[in-house]
């Protein structure tokens, strides 16, 4: 059978997940908690926010790994609603795919191929171009080869691993 | 190798604001250690067009919840076959998409909360929100979204 086609993979650096949820039916928890992080520069990778599940509302979100310790401590100073609860992954990576068309097809084949291979999915996010899906650290090279193995990708593909780390510098040249 | 962006914007620029609008919203959950046959549902033929506009996952206590945002046909196609093949869930039309992505959205902090702070201050309802590959998704209730894009347009410069 032919596979799909896929227009290339894209693979994170090391990131840690942070999954917050709680009572709170206000999005201001998330208005919250994006300013915390910015006030401690510290850029959000990956972002999910479902306010209006059945159970609690739901915030989960992908930093830096190198941001961990001080990611948790502001989260859990000053971050944490009443009632809301915090937990964390602390060694995750994305992998975002891009397809052509059929984007649930795609997503329903990495289901299961990665489920046949135990490998986790610890969110998904789409954007308009591509996939994106947080799995763990470890688990990336597995699901990089199990997603070359079950579509069709270009040959001149774009690099899976980024070559470049860009900071945001406070620094302003000509000060 | 360390390259360092520097960045200073009295108001964080932007490519411009996308809508899309007359959208059905479909959310349901399921047992994260059956991810494997929700796969199956979802890669057969009869979803091959079905042509989603947003999509998130988020992973709890062994359940996974799903958001869709498709158009109102597609969503059609998309509700029957979970209906003969999965689980209840949440329908609620119609709800508007607004997403916008700029220069190094990816890799800077400050833009999460521009936007949801932006929407708060203005009361506006996010319904759900997708953030990843240098995107910001946001879901609203339909009659938000000129109101959203007014106050966004604010909060964010749009480069000519």
């Amino acid at each position: 059978m032919e596979k799909l086609k896929v227009g290339g993979l894209k693979q994170s650096l090391e990131l840690c997940q942070f999954d917050l949820r709680g009572p709170d039916s206000s999005e201001k928890t998330v208005s919250k908690i994006s300013k915390l992080l910015a006030s401690e520069k510290t850029n959000i990778e990956f972002l999910t926010y479902n306010p209006n599940s059945d159970k609690y509302n739901q915030l989960i979100l992908c930093v830096s790994q190198d941001k961990f310790s001080s990611t948790s401590e502001i989260l859990k100073r000053d971050g944490s609603p009443t009632g809301w609860q915090i937990t964390w992954r602390e060694h995750v990576g994305i992998l975002t795919v891009f397809p052509h068309h059929s984007a649930i097809k795609i997503l329903g084949v990495i289901m299961v191929s990665w489920g046949t291979q135990s490998i986790p999915i610890h969110g998904i996010a789409t954007s308009l171009s591509a996939i994106s899906f947080v799995t763990d650290y470890h688990c990336i090279d597995k699901a990089v080869e199990a997603i070359q193995h079950s579509f069709q990708l270009p040959e001149n593909r774009a690099p899976l691993k980024p070559e470049i780390r860009y900071y945001q510098s406070d620094i302003v040249k000509g000060e | 190798m360390e390259t360092i962006a520097v960045y200073w914007e009295p108001r964080i620029k932007t490519y411009g604001f996308q809508k899309l609008t007359d959208l059905a919203f479909v959310e349901f959950s399921y047992p994260v250690h059956e991810m494997k046959s929700l796969g199956e549902v979802l890669s057969r033929d009869e979803l091959r067009g079905v042509n989603t506009k947003f999509m998130i996952a988020q992973e709890s206590d062994g359940e996974a919840s799903f958001i869709f945002c498709l158009p109102v046909e597609e969503g059609k196609a998309f509700r029957e076959s979970l209906e003969k093949n999965l689980t209840t869930h949440r329908y609620i039309y119609p709800v508007g998409i607004i997403f916008f992505h700029g220069p190094h959205f990816g890799d800077r902090y400050g833009i999460a909360d521009a936007a949801f702070s932006t929407l708060s201050n203005a009361d506006i309802e996010v319904m759900a929100s997708g953030c990843s590959s240098a995107s910001v998704f946001l879901v609203l209730v339909q009659d938000d979204m000129d109101k959203a894009e007014k106050v966004l347009g604010e909060a964010f410069e749009v480069a000519k």
